[in-house]
């Protein structure tokens, strides 16, 4: 026995020791140094080949820009490398912690917060020097747009393509049924009672129906409309579970439990229940309306688009797509010079033109070529819609803990509407949960 | 001691009693250890050159990895600063406070429980089928394995259209008058909000079973065919040939079986997070352990928890073997 136990302890040990000793041997994790170290930006007059991380897929509007930007800058080459928007945040996790940082990234604005607050991203503001390809970035972006891409007097990415939520419509069954789209949270009961059908009886809508989904997302639209917020100024505690957030609550799930004209749902995404005619309102980005051409190309001309129903104000909330740069990216001077030629006016229309997404840049969405008539809204002029939401849109609050507390939020609204919590309750609980993950 | 010779030579041939030589002389001991360890090295020293190349690719890729996780573990890092040495911080908050933990040790724990026992029954029945002199019994074999060697992205992305509220269940039920279940998104009320993980037993069953046929078919056909004859002979039914002859054959297959099946379903992640669209919901009800690893790591950038989270994992694993591995010697 004494021998056995000799035997495999030494055989532990062995591997062990041999572990800590090539561990020790080995060079440590490269913490990212914090952003705030950045240098003043250096020439780079060597060639270099910078990385680029792309996850708009096959739509890209990044792609076809890399021939044009290496003939201008021939001491740059790109070496381009397409990733699923699924899968990107776990290889950045895990490039950025390897010290295998790519030198720009496609990055979701609903990640910045979780990640600027750790020192993630490089300081873009050296480079930039108060301006973007000449001009002035208070007159190149919104106001919203510019507080979302700071972190302090840091500017952690560049506001490439922006997603706020604006209401989208079935345009052929409301011209059918002689209804216009709600403004207010009183018409939207009122006009979702006249399209609401409930085939089985079961109360509830089954056709025709204003999507409701469990998430942060739709939940903050109702909530900034209501005049909520979805933490303190100082980000410090929960403010969903006030009065204001507790009516909103009550007020989205009721769209299904009370009112019987929503329909809680769990799809990978709308496209198939407007296809089949089960929902035919729902709350969506610019981004949608390349997703439903595609998706859906036979509803062409019965889709439009509308401000969002408001009540105390509108509201929603303000995302999109970032440029940025990791702040261990190996040739950071490059990677702006790239992300400058992206931000031009002219390559900012494929954001719209490939993408069929909302381009950041003012300039852009100005352009006559991103405000033509679409053909798919029936001629409707989409983007001005979503432009005009930006105005009165908040990002998600800076924390670096957001991911977690997005989740506990996504599963109060679930839990109301399973009907195992009134929305006080989840609420009340989901605040608790959050300020324990605050205070850690 | 004669001049001109060495210790450890010298105690070779003057053993003593009650002490040995090498006990009385303890240098002579090691010389004579070491002299051993040197002939044996002489000797055997090729095999030492075959097996340093896996030694080498084992330390680099697993047992390194699993120290490193272990000091990272404790430690709070969210992989972009510098780690924080915490101590056992993180496997105390994760053993004693961590809501979620209980709740992903508890789905996990289900799952294993509710698969394990329907899915290895299931692959011994189709084993015996398989067994008998059927036609067809090369393609029933393929066809029991084919969800096995489909990946399990591609099988959960069949049955959630298959859980789909409009999706092919759904419309069966529809058509008997039943009306549809939100196979995925079940609340409280239905099997104390169980369904959704059940739904995903059942994709897991459904693609994995087909493994513990051809493992059983495998077994069986290695039971001496006379075991059975003299079995017949002395009078034994059907059922007591099985119970007397065939379970006891299987031992060693059902204990394989049962090993394996535990240490994968502890680790179950793929089907889930394609069934649920990575959100492991309703309120949490089909995350796993391996899941809240994934959300630890990779969306809350907790990467000291997360490695807490794996270990804890192969401990819980651990003792799970060593306990089936101590039942089974009893048995024996």
């Amino acid at each position: 026995m004494y021998g056995r136990i000799t035997r495999w302890g030494s055989i532990v040990s062995f591997w062990v020791l041999l572990g800590i000793a090539l561990a020790a041997c080995a060079p440590a994790p490269t913490p990212v140094p914090p952003a705030e170290a950045t240098p003043t930006p250096p020439a780079e007059e060597a060639p270099v080949t910078i990385t680029v991380w792309d996850y708009y897929g096959e739509a890209t509007p990044i792609e076809p820009l890399i021939a044009a930007f290496e003939a201008e800058n021939p001491n740059i080459k790109i070496q381009y490398e397409p990733l699923d928007w699924d899968s990107i945040n776990e290889k950045f996790v895990v490039a950025v912690s390897g010290g295998n940082s790519p030198d720009v990234v496609t990055v979701d604005m609903t990640w910045v917060p979780g990640w600027a607050p750790l020192g993630v991203f490089a300081d873009l503001a050296p480079f930039a020097q108060g301006e973007l390809n000449g001009v002035p970035l208070d007159e190149a972006f919104t106001a919203g747009q510019l507080e979302s891409m700071r972190l302090g007097d840091q500017i952690v990415t560049m506001f490439y393509d922006f997603d706020v939520y604006s209401l989208y419509y079935r345009a052929d069954i409301f011209e059918e049924k002689g209804l216009e789209p709600p403004t207010t949270w009183d018409e939207l009961i009122q006009v979702g009672k006249q399209l609401a059908e409930d085939t089985n009886g079961d109360g509830r809508a089954d056709r025709c129906a204003y999507l409701v989904a469990a998430d942060t997302f739709h939940f903050s639209q109702f909530l900034f409309e209501n005049g909520g917020s979805l933490l303190t100024p100082d980000n410090s505690a929960a403010a969903f579970n006030s009065p204001e957030g507790i009516e909103a609550l009550r007020f989205y799930t009721d769209l299904i439990l009370k009112e019987g004209i929503g329909m809680h749902w769990t799809e990978e995404d709308a496209v198939g229940g407007v296809k089949d005619g089960r929902i035919c309102m729902f709350s969506d980005g610019p981004y949608y309306m390349g997703v439903l051409a595609a998706g859906a190309p036979e509803m062409a001309g019965k889709i439009r688009v509308a401000p969002h129903p408001g009540n105390v104000r509108p509201g929603s909330y303000l995302g999109g797509t970032g440029l940025s740069t990791p702040a261990g990216a190996p040739h950071p001077a490059a990677a702006w010079k790239f992300i400058e030629f992206a931000m031009r006016p002219e390559n900012q229309i494929g954001v719209y033109t490939y993408a069929g997404a909302a381009p950041g840049l003012r300039a852009a969405l100005e352009s006559e070529e991103v405000n033509q008539p679409n053909e798919y809204l029936g001629g409707q002029r989409g983007l001005p819609v979503f432009l005009e939401a930006t105005e009165t849109a908040h990002h998600f609050p800076y924390v670096k803990q957001w991911a977690e507390i997005d989740e506990v939020i996504g599963a109060a609204v679930e839990a109301v509407l399973l009907e195992e919590k009134t929305p006080q309750q989840a609420l009340e609980d989901a605040a608790a949960e959050v300020n324990a993950i605050l205070s850690r | 001691m004669e001049t001109g010779t060495t210790l450890g030579a010298w105690c070779d041939g003057h053993n003593t009693r009650p002490l040995k030589c090498s006990e009385r002389f303890p240098s002579a001991s090691k010389m004579l250890v070491g002299s051993q360890v040197l002939r044996t090295f002489r000797k055997s020293y090729p095999g030492y050159v075959f097996i340093a190349l896996p030694v080498a690719a084992i330390s680099l890729f697993l047992i390194i990895p699993m120290v490193a996780s272990f000091a990272i573990s404790l430690t709070e890092w969210n992989g972009f600063q510098p780690p924080v040495f915490v101590g056992l911080q993180n496997y105390r908050i994760l053993l004693l406070e961590d809501q979620k933990f209980r709740q992903a040790f508890f789905n996990t724990t289900l799952f294993v429980l509710l698969g394990m026992s329907v899915g290895p029954t299931l692959g011994l029945l189709s084993a015996l089928l398989l067994n008998q002199n059927i036609k067809f019994r090369a393609l029933f074999r393929t066809a029991y394995f084919l969800p096995v060697m489909t990946s399990l992205v591609v099988v959960g992305t069949v049955w959630r259209y298959l859980y789909n509220d409009h999706g092919l269940l759904n419309y069966l039920l529809s058509s008997l008058g039943l009306g549809s279940v939100r196979w995925l998104n079940a609340p409280n009320e239905i099997l104390w909000g169980r369904l959704p993980l059940i739904s995903v037993v059942v994709a897991s069953i459904w693609q994995g079973f087909g493994f513990e046929t051809v493992i059983f078919l495998a077994a069986l056909q290695n039971i001496p065919k006379d075991l059975y004859e003299a079995a017949e002979v002395d009078g034994a039914n059907r059922f007591q040939r099985f119970w007397h002859v065939t379970l006891p054959g299987l031992r060693p297959v059902i204990l394989f079986v049962y090993i394996i099946g535990i240490i994968g379903s502890y680790q179950v992640f793929d089907q889930v997070y394609v069934l649920t669209l990575a959100d492991f919901g309703p309120l949490g009800r089909t995350r796993t352990i391996v899941a809240y690893l994934y959300d630890n790591f990779f969306s809350y950038a907790r990467l000291g928890y997360a490695s807490a989270v794996a270990y804890s994992l192969f401990l819980i694993l651990a003792v799970f073997s060593y306990l089936q591995l101590r039942f089974f010697s009893r048995q024996e």
